[in-house]
């Protein structure tokens, strides 16, 4: 409230009002369905997933690698020209601990949800996912990490093929 | 230079199929819920009127459009009006094919300067403009413009 309004108009509704059908309303639950073409680049990034690979295009003007992969470098305005298979190991770009779902449910063990930079990509290129095998107070940017795969016989051709990225196991030189 | 990269089979081509949720609730206002609750509880038709403009509001209107005076003088109004506008439905809002189809119009309701959209219960070579009809209410009302079965010829 303001310093200068005590009061404002209108009537307010409590859930409760609702509940004990004091308050007339409509309800309605719109259907949402919807198809969205993945395209040349997304459709065959999706078909490389389910083989278990990660895969970029070239573009054969700044030679920048892009992943995803787009038909178009939107820094040229050209075809790309090549496709490119990356090594899937990358390094987490930004990240953050998530305790709420999308639409705020609450999580007794957080996830965290992760812009990874891959291996082989231009810098700026890498895919979002989400991180495992790691505590919070262990992720830092930086962290080298690698795709966890689902079995081939269930993955669908989905960004879920990969469960999630994982830590690469420090190795001593 | 052209894309040179094209789609060779049907089955490359992906669509990522989803489903949004989504509730809606539509709350009916302070003169809202007063027409609905009188068409529920009563059968009536509720409007108001108001008295710098002489203009009747129905659906009922809690301030004046034309003058902005919060409107406290409320009518009721008969059920009987006439066919102003209607088309006949041959599908519904998923395009599947409606048989029989549907006749909706635009009745302007008698004693006031407004109107209601509603199905009219008619075969669709009946319906004219200028048709004489009535409000049907339904035997069973909870107050929504689903307790009005549409209009029939008077």
């Amino acid at each position: 409230m303001s310093e200068h309004i005590s009061v404002y108009p209108g009537t307010p509704l409590k859930e409760r009002d609702f509940a004990e059908g004091k308050v007339l309303c409509e309800w309605w639950v719109p259907r949402a369905e919807y198809a969205w073409d993945a395209g040349v680049a997304i459709g065959r990034f999706l078909r490389e997933l389910r083989a278990g690979r990660l895969i970029a295009r070239r573009c054969p003007q700044c030679r920048r690698v892009l992943v995803p992969p787009r038909m178009v470098c939107e820094h040229c305005f050209c075809p790309t020209s090549d496709w490119v298979y990356l090594p899937g190991t990358g390094a987490v770009k930004t990240f953050s601990i998530c305790y709420v779902t999308w639409d705020m449910q609450p999580l007794e063990e957080p996830i965290i949800p992760a812009v990874i930079a891959l291996d082989g990509a231009s810098p700026g290129g890498g895919i979002m996912h989400l991180l495992g095998e790691v505590s919070p107070e262990a992720v830092r940017i930086g962290l080298r990490v690698e795709p966890v795969f689902r079995p081939a016989g269930e993955r669908t051709g989905a960004i879920t093929d990969i469960r999630y990225f994982r830590p690469i196991a420090e190795v001593n030189p | 230079m052209s894309l040179t990269e094209r789609l060779q089979s049907l089955e490359h081509a992906i669509a990522w199929k989803g489903e949004i949720p989504l509730q809606s609730r539509y709350t009916l206002g302070l003169a809202g819920e007063r027409f609905f609750r009188e068409i529920r509880d009563h059968a009536r038709l509720l409007a108001t009127h108001c008295p710098a403009c002489d203009w009747t509001y129905l659906p009922p209107r809690a301030y004046c459009e034309r003058c902005l005076a919060e409107l406290t003088e409320w009518v009721e109004i008969p059920p009987s009006g006439v066919v102003y506008s209607y088309t006949v439905l041959y599908r519904d809002l998923d395009e599947q094919p409606l048989d029989p189809p549907l006749v909706v119009a635009f009745v302007r309701l008698e004693g006031c300067d407004g109107g209601l959209i509603h199905y009219l219960l008619v075969e669709p070579e009946q319906a004219y403009i200028g048709m004489p009809v009535e409000v049907m209410f339904r035997e069973e009302r909870k107050g929504s413009i689903q307790d009005i079965a549409g209009f029939r010829p008077a």
